[in-house]
């Protein structure tokens, strides 16, 4: 590691022209420190049981905490917050090489992705294995719901019938996803994968906790329910943490409620099987990231034909990098969407009209990761 | 009589591109532009609520016009050098420098994409503060793409001499020196700016899209990035309109300071 580390200073050093040139010999052979036996050494560890106020304390006092940004931040400026710490973070990048070479102490992880990457050791993985911590939103208090289903309100009104026959087969793609958690897995990564057959497999089972069990830890049962105080205090947590230049935009967010957010009927009739003819046949739905188990649900249900019986044609459109499902659904290129419920409240403050019908993620994914000391 | 000529000249040069913007601007403004195009107010905001958002963080703006700014100056500078050098080089002893300047050339092919997270991670043990190793990684990519303009541009100047003036430099007993300091280098002054012409907008640009892949979270680009992911599309407008203004700021200089020194020089 420290060999690297002076092969890396030595390469700043140099003019841009060698600089790039070691650029591209290295960047070919570069292989994730993770490969190596041992983890790698690199930033401070934080023994078993420290508190987790001590812990971001001390990294975000260094300036060592690390997000993505792009709107994934909030839960981390309230826990900032929670703590007494300035609002400030580095920006991550979507590997987790920043917290292996310790220039992020504590790094931004979901449960089902990121988080794999760092303790798994098959290919990609990182080994930490039990050698790391982790700080959850949900116990924090700060936990803000992610994955939902999302239309704008108009295309619900006009085609209810579309949006309930729609939730009740992604619904039932979602129970025998999280049933059958290794064959959702296998089917996510016939349908086009980002990552390996086994990284699905973790995520699906990562998921599956997602999906079935709420910020309290208490199990769910129903589906795509839409709790409430979820999605209350997710709510509040975004009036508070989702900063807008705009001033129009601002006052907007200020004055949203739930039910300029979401609205839980169609999914309470589709449960209950109250389903009329479909009025639009033919739909699409824009994932939040690339394939992958984190939308298993409705691989399994277009897989199985659940979307057939339904009495429609579902097309499933991948998103990743900047594509903004916001933006894709609001323009009508897509039916339907995945998104955060702060993205889907930022989007609403801009001056869209999206609608939530249902909540997957039942609790947040989202952890903060540090390295135990031996 | 010549002087008049040249004014109205100069006028129309300056009026027309201003009567259309104006145009386009009250075309804008009055969502004529939105029936034409099929687009509505959300996407393309008014002109009137992108210059409020402008007005109201104003200073956040320049925090961030300063940061991309600083980048693509520093980059600009050092890259424009470091091109003018190798071409220089080039010209003293085509041995060595022809081959440097080649691989600077396929090093341009390399998209800015794809360097700039690499120089992000490179640069990780640079500075314990993540705003000065990000500003450095930052300025490492524009350099790359100044290099390469000036490079190609200055070597040109060096080397594609009036005829016959090498040799009558040589008729004189004009050493190497003599003729690069006397000849070359003269000649070469015009194809610096056809250098900088090139490499003002896209210093601009590269610092923009290496904001993207920067460890601390500041400039125009990465506030438009994050803008528009947010669907916030009227912010996103008001850095886009900035940063097109910071654009055409920095190429309006670098004309005013061509026309200073050139007096007509430029070349075609």
């Amino acid at each position: 590691m420290e060999r690297k580390r002076d092969v890396r200073r030595k390469i700043v050093a140099l003019a841009a022209c060698a600089a790039a040139a070691g650029v591209m010999f290295g960047g070919c052979s570069k292989k994730p420190a993770g490969s190596a036996a041992a983890p790698a050494a690199g930033g401070p560890r934080f023994a078993k049981g420290t508190p987790s106020e001590a812990i971001v304390r001390a990294s975000a006092g260094a300036g060592k905490v690390g997000n993505w940004g792009l709107g994934n931040e909030y839960e981390i400026l309230a826990l900032l917050s929670k703590y007494g710490q300035d609002q400030k973070f580095l920006s991550q990048a979507f590997d987790m090489d920043g917290f292996d070479d310790g220039s992020i102490w504590l790094a931004s992880a979901m449960t089902y992705n990121e988080l794999g990457l760092v303790k798994n050791s098959y290919e990609g993985g990182y080994k930490y294995g039990d050698t790391v911590g982790t700080i959850d939103m949900n116990d924090e208090g700060v936990a803000m719901l992610e994955d939902n289903i999302f239309c704008n309100s108009a295309f619900a009104k006009a085609n209810p019938n579309t949006v309930k026959a729609f939730l009740s087969a992604s619904m039932k793609g979602w129970k025998y996803a999280c049933e059958n958690p290794d064959e959702a897995a296998q089917i996510v990564y016939k349908y086009g994968s980002s990552v390996s057959s086994q990284h699905q497999s973790y995520m699906a089972g990562e998921v599956k906790k997602l999906v079935q069990t709420d910020t309290k830890g208490q199990t769910v049962t129903n589906y795509g329910n839409m709790d409430t105080a979820a999605m209350q205090q997710t709510l509040d947590l975004a009036k508070k943490y989702v900063k807008l230049s705009d001033s129009a935009a601002a006052s907007k967010l200020s004055s949203l409620t739930l039910d300029s957010i979401m609205d839980a009927s169609y999914l309470a009739d589709a449960s209950a099987g109250k389903i009329g003819k479909p009025e639009k046949t033919s739909v699409s739905i824009q994932l939040k990231w690339l394939p992958q188990a984190q939308f298993m649900g409705y691989y399994v249900a277009l897989d199985k034909g659940y979307y057939k019986d339904a009495g429609l044609t579902v097309k499933i459109v991948p998103g990743g990098g900047d594509i903004s499902e916001t933006t894709a659904v609001y323009s009508g290129q897509v039916d339907f969407g995945v998104t955060w419920v702060s993205n889907l409240i930022a989007a609403n403050a801009g001056g869209m009209s999206l609608l939530e019908i249902a909540q997957v993620y039942q609790r947040s994914g989202l952890v903060l990761v540090y390295k135990y000391a031996e | 009589m010549k002087k008049i000529h040249i004014t109205n000249d100069s006028v129309k040069t300056v009026l027309y591109p201003l009567v259309f913007g104006i145009i386009l601007v009250v075309l804008w403004q009055t969502q004529v532009l939105h029936r034409l195009l099929g687009a509505d107010t959300f996407t393309l905001p008014l002109p009137s609520r992108i210059g409020s958002i402008i007005a109201d963080n104003f200073g956040v703006i320049m925090l961030n016009v300063k940061a991309t700014v600083f980048v693509a100056l520093s980059g600009l500078l050092l890259g424009s050098l470091f091109g003018f050098i190798l071409a220089a080089i080039a010209a003293l002893s085509p041995h060595w420098g022809m081959g440097g300047l080649t691989i600077a050339t396929a090093f341009n092919a390399v998209p800015i994409v794809a360097v700039a997270p690499i120089f992000t991670n490179l640069t990780k043990d640079f500075s314990s503060d993540p705003n000065v190793r990000s500003m450095f990684a930052k300025t490492l990519v524009v350099m790359i793409t100044c290099t390469v303009s000036m490079g190609i541009n200055a070597y040109r100047g060096f080397t594609e001499l009036k005829p016959f003036s090498l040799d009558l430099m040589k008729s004189y007993a004009a050493g190497k020196w003599t003729a690069f300091f006397k000849l070359r280098l003269p000649n070469c002054v015009p194809y610096i700016f056809t250098a900088l012409r090139i490499s003002v907008p896209g210093c601009v640009i590269s610092a923009m899209v290496s904001e993207y892949f920067a460890e601390y979270i500041v400039g125009v680009g990465r506030q438009i990035r994050e803008s528009i992911v947010l669907a916030q599309y009227s912010t996103a407008w008001a850095y886009i309109v900035v940063a097109c203004l910071v654009g055409v700021g920095m190429y309006v200089i670098l004309l005013f300071f061509e026309h200073l020194l050139l007096k007509g020089r430029r070349i075609k």
